[in-house]
């Protein structure tokens, strides 16, 4: 009997991940042109205009960019946990915790200045995040609460807060009936760059840099790496596991805080329970891609946002946005597998093969 | 007892009513889940896999005219979306939580891009609520538990399936061993990636079920968004029951009842927005997890020990 084995290759091929991402990237397009084919659309046109959409001139440059910015925080977020070994599957909620954060203080603040008020929205936004971070933190530091499933559970129940808050206390006056939750202040919306892009660009490239290099370069970031690989060593070697952990879920949460009150001063006129808009769950998908290290984060996450932009352009032609959805998990998916094939090579082996 | 109380009896009977019903469609969900962690495997595309199996059912039921074909459909729409995550967490051993998680993205985009043209079609196709005669005609018990759809007893029946392969046969020994340790069971002479395959797509088919519920019994037709989040009460669910089968059903009752009552506070006078009301499900699952860490802390955990775990032979 011949059956097929993976056997990782004693030396990868040349190029490594970019060589995988453009080869998953390009399967993944060729099965979504397939999907759109069997639904009767044409490809091609569909393509084409989700590339003009996306960057085919400044402005669409700058709705891509405006897209990649809560990506790439999110992908932050996914990828500081990842450091050591956690999960934190909660974004979408600590984005939208953000958001709700950043808006009371524009309640609070609503006669400040611009300036002010943007910089105190943003500082609320940031520390929301951390807040909706910090149950599953300490439930994971000090009693070893699996962080998945807290954080993912935290992402209902931001949705169902927001709603509540909408429906409830923070139901617009002046709604006309309408629920929804009170317009933002003016002056608080974030200043333009050029086209439609605005300075919450800025703050995170800044934010990756700042907090890339934490990871990467100092002391504390190598004692997380450690804390990641093993657990034992680094208790070995005098590390609080507990603080650690808590310290990066935290922080994993403020960084997707600070996303939900960039998308919320940048992008929406109040808050809804869509500010997050999956975020936080593509998000994942992009650390993911990135392989967890905050320079490639921001690559993938302008990618992503053009395939956003790109599928929000294509209902204008009668083409479901459903279809960029498929596109983002397929190009999980192609990565994944063509990355298998740069470590990996197929043999056929006979027989049994025991390796021990 | 029952006498006396300040709300009218048909809300409670409703109340129970519909308990019993999302009970059991979220039952068939978790099933699927705990059966995938039970082999070791996290399948977080359940919220993807019952879209598509809410879409595949509607639309196979209405182009065959027959809803049990649809149900049908539904299955093998979800056993081979969920082969997605096996070839991809199982076979290729990717991370299970990023490639489950993909594949919830993936479920629900191309449910929602498939369901394009049957969105808000008022279906003549589903299933009808059982009437089992004089059982059905007893007061209460009548209404709460033998006029429910036939999918409801048909996740019953899964259930005691589920519990008798999983407890009873040699398959199911052979399966909780590659969740607890993949290396002994291999060694046992079973084939871990067979029988994960095996559990993930069992898993696919049963969240499909959950999601054909939907569709076409509890809110016939197909919406964007008609699944709204339950694949993750139905992930809950499996924790809130510690992987155990029967466990889960009685959970399933309790988050039946939570997912019935936002819908019901004024009839029961009951403090708090309704909305509140709502989070009881993922508030019940933290407090669980919590009460669990902080009671089992000398104890084995209930999770399967290779839960999450790749097992890659050559690399054991």
């Amino acid at each position: 009997m011949i059956r097929p084995l993976l056997v990782r290759r004693e030396k990868p091929l040349p190029g490594g991940q970019p060589l995988a991402f453009v080869l998953g990237s390009s399967v993944a397009l060729f099965l979504g042109a397939a999907l759109l084919w069997v639904a009767g659309d044409d490809p091609t046109e569909v393509y084409q205009r989700m590339l003009s959409a996306s960057f085919g001139d400044l402005e669409a440059l700058s709705a891509t960019i405006n897209r990649a910015i809560p990506l790439a925080l999110a992908g932050l977020a996914v990828a500081i946990a990842a450091t050591m070994g956690l999960w934190n599957i909660g974004a979408e909620g600590q984005i939208l915790f953000g958001a709700t954060a950043a808006a009371w203080v524009a309640q609070i603040g609503n006669a400040w200045s611009g300036p002010l008020l943007i910089v105190a929205m943003l500082v609320g936004a940031t520390f929301g995040g951390a807040l909706w971070a910090l149950g599953p933190a300490i439930a994971k530091a000090q009693i070893g609460v699996n962080e998945i499933i807290t954080t993912l559970m935290l992402n209902e129940i931001a949705v169902r807060f927001v709603r509540y808050l909408i429906n409830g206390p923070w139901k617009d006056p002046e709604g006309f009936g309408f629920v929804q939750a009170p317009a933002l202040p003016d002056q608080s919306e974030l200043p333009g760059l050029f086209e439609r892009a605005h300075i919450g660009a800025l703050v995170a490239v800044a934010v990756l840099a700042v907090v890339g290099l934490m990871v990467s370069r100092s002391s504390w970031g190598y004692e997380l790496r450690i804390a990641g690989s093993s657990g034992a060593t680094a208790t070995y070697a005098g590390i609080s596991l507990k603080r650690k952990t808590l310290a990066v879920l935290v922080l994993s949460g403020a960084v997707a805080g600070l996303a939900g009150g960039i998308e919320l001063t940048g992008n929406a006129t109040r808050l809804t329970e869509t500010v997050s808009n999956g975020y936080g769950f593509a998000g994942i998908i992009v650390a993911a891609l990135a392989l967890m290290r905050p320079s490639g984060v921001a690559l993938v996450a302008v990618l992503f946002g053009a395939v956003q932009v790109g599928g929000q352009s294509i209902k204008a032609i009668g083409v479901s946005d459903a279809v960029s959805t498929v596109l983002q998990a397929l190009i999980l998916f192609g990565v994944i597998a063509a990355g298998v094939l740069v470590a990996y090579r197929l043999e056929l082996a006979k027989a049994k093969v025991h390796s021990l | 007892m029952i006498v006396g109380l300040a709300f009218p009896e048909t809300a409670l009977i409703g109340l129970l009513f519909a308990a019993i019903q999302f009970g059991a469609m979220i039952y068939l969900a978790s099933l699927g889940e705990l059966i995938a962690e039970r082999a070791g495997v996290l399948n977080l595309g359940v919220e993807g896999m019952m879209a598509m199996g809410a879409v595949g059912g509607f639309v196979f039921a209405i182009e065959t005219g027959s809803p049990w074909l649809g149900l049908l459909a539904a299955s093998i729409v979800g056993a081979l979306v969920a082969m997605i995550h096996g070839l991809f967490a199982v076979v290729l051993g990717a991370n299970q939580v990023v490639s489950g998680l993909a594949l919830t993205i993936f479920g629900v985009g191309l449910a929602n891009f498939w369901g394009t043209d049957y969105e808000g079609l008022r279906p003549d196709v589903q299933f009808v609520d059982v009437d089992l005669g004089p059982l059905s005609d007893i007061a209460w018990i009548g209404r709460i538990f033998f006029q429910q759809s036939p999918l409801a007893y048909l996740a019953l029946a899964l259930g005691c399936v589920a519990w008798f392969g999983l407890n009873r046969t040699r398959g199911g020994l052979a399966l909780r061993a590659a969740g607890e340790s993949a290396a002994t069971a291999d060694t046992a002479g079973h084939s871990v990636v067979g029988l994960r395959l095996f559990a993930v797509a069992i898993g696919g088919a049963l969240a499909a079920l959950g999601g054909a519920y939907l569709s076409l019994s509890i809110s016939p037709g197909w919406t964007v968004g008609v699944v709204a989040g339950r694949g993750w009460i139905a992930v809950a669910l499996v924790i809130f029951g510690a992987w155990k089968v029967r466990r889960v059903a009685l959970g399933a009752f309790l988050f039946g009842l939570a997912m019935a009552l936002p819908s019901r506070t004024e009839s029961f006078d009951l403090p708090w927005h309704p909305i509140l009301w709502s989070m009881l499900p993922y508030l019940l699952t933290i407090a669980v997890m919590i009460a669990g860490a902080l009671i089992l802390r000398n104890r084995p955990a209930d999770a399967p020990a290779a839960l999450g775990v790749p097992f890659r032979r050559e690399e054991r």
